[in-house]
């Protein structure tokens, strides 16, 4: 039965071949999707987990660091950083502006402080204020210069995954010239950061942890995410739709097949199993050309796209999954084929 | 090799919703190494009773036996097993596999049967050599004449060498030319000690055959069994003149009384298509073109009618008139638009 339903797939192989691209586009598409949902994901826990905080020091009633308006005066760091539990302190600025045409975060930090950024990709750390360091999805490299907000910076070091807000690239600049670029040079926080966790807080002051810092940052990007995740749904549904369309076209046209090897003693399990053989096959070459559609598209993806190993295998488990599936009405036509259609003219 | 013995058999079966029986009361032997011609007009049962044989169809009575086996009881595995060993069938449209050679469609009963593709592709060799086709092993059915189509389908046929093979109008779309090395084919394979069963509507294949089965009343042998002269019946009330699929002989004078028109139902009690008047005639269809009788005709009250020949029937209505009259709803009819005495 194999051979026949292989013999088949090579009788229609132009027919094949063109569902096997369109699926593939559609299963490649989701590849990507999930490559950026996977980014997005990824980003927030990066950024979070840069500084190596144990508790984020926020304004009383800020919903995050990230997020929040309410600051919180630079002096309190010292304050903090007497605080019971709590072995070191560094205060962090979070705004956002606009280098060129491209929004990107503006994270200010305290020099030579723990939230001074770590683990530089080319260049060295800033020693002075009025340097800066940018993230390498900027695209600007050391020796450079970065211009915002009328001001303009040299790139002593360039950083790797720092971006977070669905991607945008993250320059790092010591906090008092991000003050005195974006607020005005008032002497304010977005958040400070401690290592150990302050076991009292002062008044007007509030604590978060690196999770909830993450779900803060995390809710921005939610309903990008909730989109992306409907598309990927709405993908899915079309690469059935073309397996299931072709495998129940095929199925009609080879109905007289069937009701002759039925009469001829093939079993209806045979014959299904043989059809779900062809939706199988349609399947994984579908598979196979959404990884090269996905290799291909993430590169010139104008977002950040990082597919992991994962969402590889799982295109494979849903591929196959959705071709059965959508195969279903094609092998019900089989078993409800009557081997007396056999007989008759054509 | 087995004989195959048919008793009592009906087959009746809903045509949209009315009670069809195309075989009823059948009875046949077929020894070994015969060749059995079913002689028939389109929709006279054919076909059904093929498919009965090779057990695709269940009959509605009757018993169907190949040697020892009882076809019409079989279920399950041995059903399977007997369509796959004991009975061949050749399609009348061909029905080979479009994507798979002339070799492969010859070995795919056995690779359904679980053969191994080695022996299967082994035996396909030896019968297409079987039905000189060797050369054309590798060709698609697409790149075959319509004879050497069949030659393969009846090589695929004789895979399981299986003692009983059906043919369906093997001869329908082959021209003259192929016809020839069909036929010698179907008689080789009878000649072999197998039953060979070919159901066709194709009279010059009856040279070809040891035994024939008509299934309908052809035309001219029923009116040549017809009364020459009208025949006067009378009928007490309910007393029925014919039933649906009676073999027609005569055309119905309704002179007096009234007849009922009624078709079996498969879902119910049967349903009345009109009632003939006294002056109007009926049944013309069945002995003009040799069909069986549509519908069953039963007196209403005390009725007395006049039965005519086709040959009789149409001296009185002239060639044209008895067309018009043919396509004039049933029962609108009457014998003073056209005469007939």
């Amino acid at each position: 039965m194999w051979l026949i339903s292989l013999r088949d797939l090579q009788w229609r192989r132009r027919r094949f071949a063109i569902a096997v691209v369109a699926t593939g586009l559609a299963f490649g598409l989701t590849l990507v999707m999930s490559g950026l949902m996977h980014h997005i994901r990824l980003e927030s826990g990066r950024i979070v987990g840069r500084f190596g905080a144990d508790a984020w020091i926020v304004a009383e009633g800020a919903t995050g660091p990230f997020t929040t308006t309410k600051m919180l005066p630079v002096a309190a760091t010292d304050e903090v950083r007497a605080l019971d539990g709590v072995t070191d302190a560094g205060p962090l600025l979070v705004l956002r502006s606009t280098v060129g045409r491209r929004d990107v975060n503006v994270v200010g930090y305290e020099l030579g402080s723990m939230t001074e950024p770590q683990r530089v990709h080319r260049g060295e750390p800033a020693t002075e204020p009025g340097q800066a360091m940018v993230d390498a999805s900027l695209g600007i490299a050391v020796g450079e210069t970065v211009s915002f907000a009328g001001r303009t910076y040299p790139v002593v070091a360039v950083l790797d995954d720092t971006s977070f807000y669905f991607g945008s690239p993250t320059v790092f600049l010591p906090i008092v010239d991000a003050q005195e670029a974006l607020i005005a040079g008032q002497p304010l926080a977005s958040t400070i950061v401690t290592r150990g966790v302050p076991t009292t807080l002062p008044t007007g002051l509030g604590r978060l942890t690196g999770n909830q810092v993450h779900e803060d940052l995390d809710r921005i990007t939610e309903q990008s995410a909730k989109t992306l995740d409907l598309i990927n749904g709405l993908l899915w549904i079309v690469a059935a739709g073309i397996i299931g369309s072709i495998v129940y076209m095929t199925a009609l046209e080879r109905t007289r097949d069937f009701a002759v090897l039925k009469a001829t003693g093939a079993s209806s399990s045979a014959l299904m199993a043989g059809l779900a053989l062809q939706a199988l096959v349609l399947s994984v070459l579908s598979g196979g050309v959404a990884v090269v559609v996905a290799l291909l598209l993430a590169p010139i993806f104008p977002f950040p796209v990082e597919i992991p190993v994962r969402a590889y295998l799982t295109l494979f488990a849903v591929a196959i999954t959705v071709g059965l599936l959508a195969s279903l009405a094609g092998l019900r036509r089989v078993a409800h084929t009557d081997p007396a259609a056999a007989f008759g003219g054509a | 090799m087995p004989t195959l013995t048919i008793r009592d058999l009906t087959i009746e079966y809903s045509s949209g919703g009315y009670a069809v029986r195309p075989i009823e009361g059948l009875d046949l032997d077929v020894d070994e190494g015969e060749l059995v011609l079913l002689l028939g007009a389109s929709g006279c049962g054919k076909t059904t009773l093929l498919s009965a044989m090779a057990s695709i169809l269940s009959p509605t009575s009757g018993s169907i036996r190949l040697g020892d086996v009882d076809v019409t009881g079989l279920r399950g595995a041995a059903l399977t097993d007997y369509r796959r060993h004991s009975v061949g069938i050749v399609f009348q449209a061909f029905n080979l596999v479009p994507s798979l050679s002339a070799l492969e469609n010859v070995a795919v009963p056995l690779l359904v049967a679980g053969a191994g593709r080695r022996d299967a592709r082994r035996r396909a060799q030896d019968l297409l050599a079987e039905v000189h086709l060797t050369d054309r092993a590798g060709h698609r059915p697409g790149e075959l004449s319509g004879g050497q189509q069949q030659r393969v389908a009846i090589a695929r046929s004789l895979a399981h060498d299986p003692p009983l093979i059906l043919a369906d109008e093997p001869t329908a779309h082959l021209d003259y030319v192929q016809v020839d090395g069909v036929l010698r084919l179907l008689r080789a394979v009878a000649g072999a000690g197998r039953i060979v069963v070919v159901a066709t509507h194709d009279e010059r294949l009856l040279p070809l055959a040891d035994r024939v089965v008509e299934l309908s009343p052809r035309a001219t042998s029923a009116s040549a069994s017809a009364p020459t002269t009208p025949t006067t019946i009378e009928l007490a009330a309910g007393e029925v003149l014919f039933r649906q699929g009676d073999v027609g002989e005569l055309v119905y004078v309704v002179e007096q009384g009234s007849i009922a028109i009624t078709r079996e139902r498969v879902d119910g009690p049967p349903e009345q298509v009109t009632v003939i008047a006294a002056g109007h005639y009926f049944g013309e269809l069945a002995p003009i073109f040799g069909l069986r009788r549509s519908a069953t005709a039963t007196a209403l009250s005390r009725a007395v009618v006049r039965g005519y020949s086709e040959r009789n029937f149409r001296q009185q209505m002239g060639p044209r008139g008895l067309a018009d009259l043919i396509a004039a709803p049933i029962g609108s009819r009457t014998t003073t638009d056209q005469p007939v005495h």
